[in-house]
């Protein structure tokens, strides 16, 4: 023992009555230390921000530019009303000004709201479809796989540029055979508003269905392989297997993976900047890009209206899904 | 069961007919034959676009905008449109022009170097963290989970117009709701600090996940008996659970560092010009091509496939660990 | 020297609300090249009382000194202890040498130091030449030697042991017991040792500390807890099987159970008055058969019984013994008061359902008060023989 001793009396002083102090805390009080890095990280990146995005979004810009002054919630009262429609590039509008196609897509709410859905319904079915085939025995599957996931580990910036070079009206060949079946405007396609938001969304589906085919992955393979030889005996066919035991057991993983992928999918942006424009295809997001350096408060009020919106989806899926959301 | 005479009577029958009798018969076939045909459909969209990337970047530039990348083809008389671009020339010099007309080796450099921070200052907080929720039990941990979870469900379009005020540095920072200045911030705009510290805040919620199943499964004795060894309790987080839970610690690692390369919009935001001198990741150097050399689409092309292979190894290397962090991190949330 | 003093430790938790007290204002001297065992059921505060001791957990109120030391707050490292554990924690990345070289690395001995203790250790336990080995690659038995070796080399003042051998199998766990014996002899250094197995502390302590509840029972030598238990607990924990229990109530002349009496003098014995309930204690070996009545020294009368169930043991059978009616349930209660077991000759031509008679030994049955469950006596002298009466109340430390 005394040699013990001796050997950490070699350390400084303080280091060790500071250790001590650390080793006697209790639980509670040890955990709180060690969360301090987090709570100072997320509150100086998170917190802090979220909260004075609130504030900036309840003031305005006078006519002079010189000094802000407060309006409640003027802000917000304007942008659903239309008066903020003036501020936002290329003439895109917040809430859309009409029903028709053209006026629906110069909305940044509908066409975020159009991305997330459409996309993430196709990256949901698509995803099931190769976790189905990844969840097989078969030579050569961890190679498959690994094709399968790239997308999804690709940069946003590369992913934009490959589908900037695919419909370009210069080198874009996919253009004339799409434009042929009517689905794409034969040219100026990326700047065309309805063709730009449906090049990104596959380009999206493209990128993202590998995640969600990893997410259902993971649920198909903690299946017990024991039930699918129960359903056999009891002379089930493959679709019968699937749509008794797989897909009922594989849905609280599928409602999980909707919830974060529709999360992702309301922040688009990078996609959009890439490929086309922020004033071809709006989405929140991008209008506050757009905004934020002239228009604060603008900008920090679709921010937020961004934000509860999210906030609402999450809160609805995790009542559509119960617990098992969390 | 078909008898010798049936057997017989359809082998007359066409391949196709033959082969539906056996599928009718053995309907497992029809299943293998949809398996085989999803894959290779699968397979065919995911990789596509990098065939299409390849072909683009080796066709010389003079010959890009002559002529369709899908040649017709005349077989047997019928003339048709080849399904498939294929290269109008070859010239692999693209791969060495994209390096000298922007640096770009520059820019990925810069996207190494912020990924690896961040990186970094995330396992590290992420380990306390996930040392806090996997083994301790006090008041407020759902609580806690649950707020961690929240802030990584909003957008980061909500943390931008402050962040970006703040690394400015032209104003002091102020409590939310007053004017009481509390500090002013050095600018921080193009520096490495004001992409760092936004992404450690936006990926370190999934590493805290992943850190706290990996962690709170290293059994309580393996920790007492460092601490009964000589070790404090942080003695015994880093010499004993983080390399017990080395796989857990990979993932997240590998998940992080795939995060912060593949970033754009805090990128492309708090590094105000694209220039790689400006700490600009592989954002700015794709997009300087995108917007100065509008018509080098061979260079596009080319600095995509350079700016890719990183993660495209990464993928291939450490597969594994990307798909048991994603499903014990994301589906633990 | 290593004393280890407890005084008054508790530990309460909250768990989610209520108040858990696992160790109930605990207080113990123990002497430095003692062997201690902690016993009791799960639960009962053994393991919390040990994890104190280490420092793993910090006393909610009382101090503990090791030494001369008061250690209470200080973290386990500086406690000069090493600790053997019940799930042996060796650390699966290192091989045996880095195992058992674990805390002299972290003190930064150097390396020579380190080689020539790592040898010595490896020595004691004998696991010469399996230093490059991973823990994985060993048996149960020799890993539970490198955990041991790793606590050695320390040269600790006190072992912790936390049921080292509960993972063990049967037969290994007897070489193992003996094992620890010699290395106790060996290193002549204070053992706390923790176990639920009433048997491995009866073999291997010095003194018994029985646990229920979060309060110490008794802390006695094993053969003391086993003949003179200081209460209902200890007497039905300590032994195996368990002592039999019947309630009953003082009479002039006798202890009345429901099925039998027991004739002696109530006022020959301090503590016990007329018409006190009280609960009987009889361990099996003190029942026998009446043909050999004549053999035992202060008997009983004759008990009539059925015999229910036996269980040849091969030195001896185990004969379940119902009183009465001989119409009782199956329950296997400790304070059935129609069941007795017996502990018999392996020889006996007994069979099951025969009507037998039994007598007691009156000089080893013990009484305790029904109501608190404390010893009153561990002996009933007959009226006769009031003269041998008062040895057994006297409390004897040798």
């Amino acid at each position: 023992m005394s040699t013990e001793t001796g050997r950490e009396s070699r350390r400084s002083g303080a280091l060790v009555s500071v250790m001590r102090w650390m080793e006697n805390l209790s639980d509670t009080q040890y955990a709180y230390l060690l969360l301090v890095p987090v709570f100072v990280l997320l509150g100086v990146v998170a917190l802090y921000p979220l909260l004075r995005t609130f504030e900036l979004s309840l003031f305005a810009l006078s006519a002079d530019f010189s000094s802000t002054t407060f309006v409640g919630a003027g802000n917000y009262v304007e942008l659903f009303t239309g008066g903020k429609n003036r501020y936002l590039p290329g003439g895109t509008t917040f809430l859309p000004e009409g029903f028709g196609l053209g006026a629906l897509l110069n909305s940044a709410l509908v066409v975020t709201i159009i991305f997330a859905v459409t996309s993430v319904l196709f990256e949901t079915l698509i995803g099931l479809g190769q976790a189905l085939i990844l969840d097989q025995d078969f030579y050569g599957r961890r190679w498959i796989r690994a094709a399968i996931i790239i997308p999804w580990a690709v940069p946003v910036v590369i992913q934009g540029i490959i589908f900037f070079l695919m419909f370009n009206s210069n080198v874009g060949f996919l253009t004339p055979p799409l434009a042929d079946l009517g689905l794409l405007a034969p040219t100026n396609t990326l700047n065309d508003t309805a063709s730009a938001t449906f090049i990104i969304i596959v380009a999206d589906i493209w990128k993202t269905s590998a995640f969600m085919a990893l997410l259902i992955l993971a649920g198909l393979q903690s299946i017990d392989r024991g039930l699918y030889d129960v359903a056999k005996v009891a002379g089930a066919t493959k679709w019968q297997q699937f749509k008794l035991i797989t897909f009922p057991l594989i849905l609280p993983t599928i409602g999980v993976a909707v919830l974060f992928r529709s999360v992702q999918a309301m922040r688009v942006y990078g996609i959009i900047d890439t490929v086309s424009s922020c004033t071809v295809v709006p989405s929140l997001s991008c209008m506050v890009v757009a905004t934020f350096t002239t228009r604060e408060g603008t900008s920090a009020a679709i921010a937020f209206v961004t934000a509860a919106i999210i906030g609402i989806v999450v809160m609805g899926l995790i009542v559509w899904q119960g617990e098992d959301a969390i | 069961m078909a008898t010798p005479t049936d057997t017989q009577e359809q082998s007359s029958d066409g391949p196709l007919q033959r082969w539906t009798q056996s599928a009718i018969q053995n309907p497992d076939k029809v299943y293998q034959a949809l398996f085989y045909a999803a894959m290779v459909f699968f397979l065919v969209t995911t990789l596509f676009p990098f065939y299409w990337l390849v072909v683009l970047a080796v066709t010389p530039e003079g010959n890009l905008l002559s002529g369709s990348f899908l040649p017709t083809v005349n077989l047997f008389g019928v003339s048709g449109t080849f399904p498939l671009p294929v290269p109008k020339g070859f010239n692999p010099g693209a791969f060495v022009t994209v390096f000298e007309q922007v640096p770009f080796h520059l820019y990925m450099l810069n996207s190494f170097a912020l990924a690896v921070t961040t990186t970094v200052i995330v396992l590290f907080v992420a380990s306390l963290a996930g040392y806090v929720f996997g083994r301790l039990r006090f008041p407020g941990r759902a609580l806690l989970m649950l707020g961690i979870l929240a802030i990584s469900y909003f957008p980061p379009a909500a943390f931008v117009i402050p962040l970006f005020q703040a690394f400015a540095g032209n104003a002091p920072i102020t409590i939310p709701f007053t004017s009481i200045p509390l500090f002013t911030p050095p600018r921080l705009l193009n520096t490495p600090g004001s992409m760092v510290l936004p992404f450690s805040a936006l990926f370190m919620p999934l590493s805290i996940f992943i850190l706290t199943t990996f962690y709170g499964q290293i059994p309580d004795g393996l920790e007492d008996a460092a601490r009964v060894e000589g070790t404090t309790r942080l003695g015994a987080l880093f010499r004993v659970i983080m390399p017990l839970s080395a796989p857990g610690v990979a993932t997240a690692a590998v998940l992080t560092f795939i995060a912060v390369y593949n970033e754009y919009f805090f990128s492309s935001i708090m590094a105000t010009s694209p220039e790689a001198a400006k700490w600009s990741p592989i954002v700015g150097g794709i997009l300087s091509y995108q917007t100065q050399y509008t018509t080098q689409f061979n260079l596009m092309a080319a600095a995509s496939i350079v700016g890719v292979l990183p993660v495209v190894i990464l993928v291939i290397v450490a597969q594994e660990r990307i798909v048991s962090g994603l499903t014990s991190g994301a589906l633990k949330e | 020297m290593a004393r280890v003093r407890l005084e008054h430790v508790t530990k309460r938790y909250d768990d989610q609300g209520d108040v858990v007290t696992a160790v109930d204002d605990m207080n113990l001297d123990i002497d430095h090249g003692e062997f201690i065992c902690f016993v009791g059921p799960s639960g009962c505060g053994k393991s919390t009382t040990m994890e104190t001791i280490a420092g793993l957990t910090i006393p909610t109120e009382g101090e503990i000194y090791i030494g001369d030391r008061e250690v209470t707050n200080l973290p386990p490292k500086d406690r000069g202890i090493a600790m053997v554990f019940q799930n042996i924690a060796l650390f699966p990345h290192m091989d045996v040498y880095d195992n058992i070289s674990f805390g002299l690395r972290l003190r930064d001995y150097p390396q020579d130091e380190i080689d020539r203790r790592v040898e010595r250790a490896a020595d004691i336990v004998q696991l010469e030449g399996m230093l490059n080995r991973m823990p994985e690659e060993m048996s149960g038995g020799q890993r539970q030697r490198v955990a041991i070796a790793r606590a050695i080399v320390r040269e600790p003042d006190v072992f912790l042991m936390d049921e080292p051998l509960a993972n063990l199998d049967a037969k290994l766990k007897v070489h193992m017991r003996t094992e620890l014996q010699r290395l106790h002899k060996e290193l002549d250094t204070t053992i706390i040792y923790v176990t639920h197995d009433q048997e491995e502390a009866m073999t291997l302590s010095d003194r018994i500390a029985v646990l229920d509840s979060g309060q110490l029972q008794q802390i006695d030598p094993p053969l003391t807890c086993y003949n003179e238990p200081d209460n209902l607990f200890v007497a039905g924990f300590i032994g195996s099987p368990s002592m039999n229990f019947v309630e009953g109530t003082i009479t002039e002349n006798a202890l009345e159970t429901p099925n039998f009496s027991l004739e002696f003098n109530p006022s020959s014995i301090d503590g016990v008055g007329v018409g006190d309930d009280v609960t009987l204690g009889i361990r099996p070996e003190d029942i026998y058969p009446g043909e050999l009545k004549s053999e035992v020294p202060d008997p009983s009368g004759m008990i009539t019984a059925t015999t229910d169930i036996l269980e040849p043991m091969g030195d001896e059978i185990f004969a379940y013994l119902l009183l009465g009616d001989g119409e009782t349930s199956m329950s296997q209660e400790l304070a059935t008061n129609d069941q007795l077991l017996m502990s018999i000759d392996p020889d006996s031509d007994l069979e099951e359902d025969d009507e037998i008679g039994v007598v007691i030994d009156r000089r080893n049955v013990h009484l305790f008060d029904s109501a608190t469950g404390e010893a009153i006596v561990h002996d009933l002298i007959p009226y006769e023989a009031e003269g041998t009466a008062s040895s057994s109340e006297v409390e004897s430390d040798d």
